[in-house]
């Protein structure tokens, strides 16, 4: 396995993915880092791994459920105490869908 | 005054009368008012809120109620953890403001000990970092010289020990967080066992690696910390629902027989010569004193780094998906929900953590995913099977916790790679699940503090403070002159 180049389309490509409007400035420098990293990371490819189980958690123990009981949660107030914009009682964005006021 | 207590000394003095927490409290502002200035070490201090809480104290006390096992004990808590009504921004400008409306568990559990908790703590941004100076407010300083990092990322919290602002703090550690800063700065660091204490109210950075816990002045203060901490709790669902304790009186455990393994792995290339000689000299101080040291293999120790920058990072670039602007923090304006998403994001993240949003992302993304992600995963379980066969024959495992002493502000600051390997001995454990802690075991020729790392089993948090107590019997934390 090679490393892919990690070049200006593609950091633009995942800067999107990632929901990140990135300064025009800071695009080869952030590829560069990046193919640095992921040159390095490619060592895992020296490795044959085809028999060997993924971890996904290191837990010792089965996880338990908890009992389904109401519990008192935040008040509105609590919830919305530090939203940056507050309307009609809940969190104000701006407009998402096409023709809405 | 403080800073001439450890921990269980000082709730002793509390409990009894001998000492007020009210005159606590007035003694942990004048040490804040005079060093936190220069090191940058806590980034929110309410004066008016410390005394509130020793007040609260002491009419306990009053009022004839027993006070819990950390009767007045200042402790700085890391940015990461909420505080109720109390600033908590994880070291960045994308929760500047942000008081969170709950406690975090961990905090609950201090609180009800009786704890005099002094204020929060800076960090690396959202953890990400080695350093502390990646924080969006700042770089902390290390007291012992301060041209030099106290390393990360709970390195405000690692100051407000060394510098005795506290006598004790919470930090969370991912991939060395704890242990590193304290070998840097001359302090104790614990990362219990993944699942030993409630994750609830901490501000995710890698869901499976995070694990609050304990900075002390001392080993014993370090084990009654984590007995308040730990515990299983219904607000985290990976938390453990096992019996824990006995911590304390693992100190005053017998070290003769115990097996201490030796990675050859952790004494290679990289390692400075005289952390190397202290951690040697320390281990065979230990084989004087009865201990059978063995040396072990953990194969793909040299792996470690690479599956944690993919695991690590795939995991965060989820987490810190929640941070758009509509709920919490900043939030710039723009005409759409995308750009002001996009918009936000630019604004509030700093340069590491949108590399690490963009590598976990890539790292995730279709065509990648098997190549990288898959992968690491896969070498996470061969590093898991380094440790469940290295402790078939050993009790514990001893290594330097970091390869040098602590290095000068700015030195790695543009390499990222760099950085990243100044975390190489703490990752493997981390990556593991298992207990660690970082123990000073001597100062430097360059006169800056060297920790001893111990990792044991799972759950076997007890075995930790026996063989550190034997350590630091022989080696007691010192402090910088200069805040003594």
């Amino acid at each position: 396995m090679s490393a892919p180049a990690i070049d200006r389309t593609r950091v633009l490509h995942i800067a999107k993915l990632s929901a990140l409007s990135l300064h025009e400035n800071e695009v080869d420098q952030l590829a560069s880092d990046l193919n640095a990293i992921v040159k390095y990371v490619d060592e895992l490819a020296e490795v044959d791994m085809s028999d060997v189980p993924p971890t996904t958690q290191v837990q010792f123990e089965a996880s338990l459920w908890r009992e389904d009981e109401v519990v008192v949660g935040l008040t509105r107030d609590q919830a919305l105490s530090s939203a940056p914009q507050v309307e009609h009682e809940g969190f104000a964005v701006p407009v998402f869908v096409e023709g809405a006021s | 005054m403080i800073e001439a207590f450890h921990i269980t000394d000082l709730a002793s003095k509390v409990q009894s009368g001998a000492l007020s927490a009210t005159e606590v409290a007035r003694d942990v502002i004048a040490r804040i008012d005079r060093h936190n200035g220069r090191l940058n070490a806590l980034l929110h201090a309410d004066p008016v809120r410390i005394l509130a809480q020793a007040k609260a104290i002491d009419d306990k006390r009053a009022r004839g109620e027993v006070l819990g096992t950390l009767a007045g004990v200042p402790v700085a808590i890391k940015d990461a953890i909420c505080t109720k009504g109390e600033s908590t921004t994880s070291g960045s400008k994308i929760l500047s403001g942000y008081e969170p409306p709950y406690d975090a568990t961990v905090i609950s559990r201090l609180r009800a000990a009786d704890a005099l908790l002094t204020g929060k703590a800076n960090m690396d941004e959202f953890a990400m970092g080695s350093s502390t100076e990646n924080s969006a407010y700042g770089a902390t300083k290390n007291p012992w010289d301060n041209t030099r990092t106290p390393g990360g990322s709970s390195g405000g919290s690692a100051v407000a020990v060394a510098s005795r602002i506290a006598l004790a703090a919470l930090g969370s550690d991912t991939g060395g967080s704890i242990r590193q800063p304290a070998s840097l700065t001359g302090t104790v660091g614990v990362k219990p066992t993944y699942g030993r204490v409630s994750r609830y109210g901490l501000i995710a950075f890698a869901s499976s690696l995070d694990q609050i816990g304990p900075f002390a002045t001392d080993i014993r203060g370090s084990a009654r910390l984590l007995e308040v901490i730990a515990g299983h709790d219904a607000h985290d669902a990976t938390s453990l629902n096992v019996p824990i304790g006995g911590y304390e009186s693992a100190c005053d455990a017998a070290i003769k027989g115990l097996r201490i393994g030796i990675p050859e792995e952790y004494f290679a290339d990289g390692l400075s010569d005289d952390v190397g000689r202290s951690v040697r000299a320390t281990l065979a101080r230990l084989e004087r004193e009865g201990c059978v040291l063995r040396p072990i293999k953990l194969p793909h120790t040299r792996f470690a780094v690479a599956t944690y920058y993919v695991i690590a990072t795939a995991e965060a670039s989820s987490n810190l998906a929640r941070f758009d602007g509509v709920r919490y923090g900043l939030r710039k304006a723009a005409q759409s929900l995308g750009e002001m998403y996009g918009a936000t994001r630019d604004a509030g993240f700093g340069r590491e953590v949108k590399r690490r949003i963009l590598l976990g992302t890539f790292v995730l993304s279709a065509g990648y995913y098997e190549a990288y992600y898959l992968r690491a995963q896969k070498m996470r379980t061969l590093i898991r099977r380094d440790f469940d066969a290295a402790f078939k024959d050993v009790d514990v495992i001893a290594s330097p916790t970091a390869p040098t002493t602590a290095f000068k502000l700015g030195e790695k600051a543009n390499d990222p790679l760099s950085m990243y390997l100044s975390d190489i001995y703490t990752l493997p454990a981390s990556l593991a699940g298992v207990p660690a802690l970082s123990v000073p075991c001597a100062i430097g020729q360059d006169g800056l503090p060297i920790g001893l790392q111990i990792i044991a089993p799972a759950l076997q948090e007890s075995r930790l403070f026996t063989i550190a107590s034997a350590v630091e019997s022989a080696c007691a934390p010192a402090f910088p002159a200069e805040v003594q």
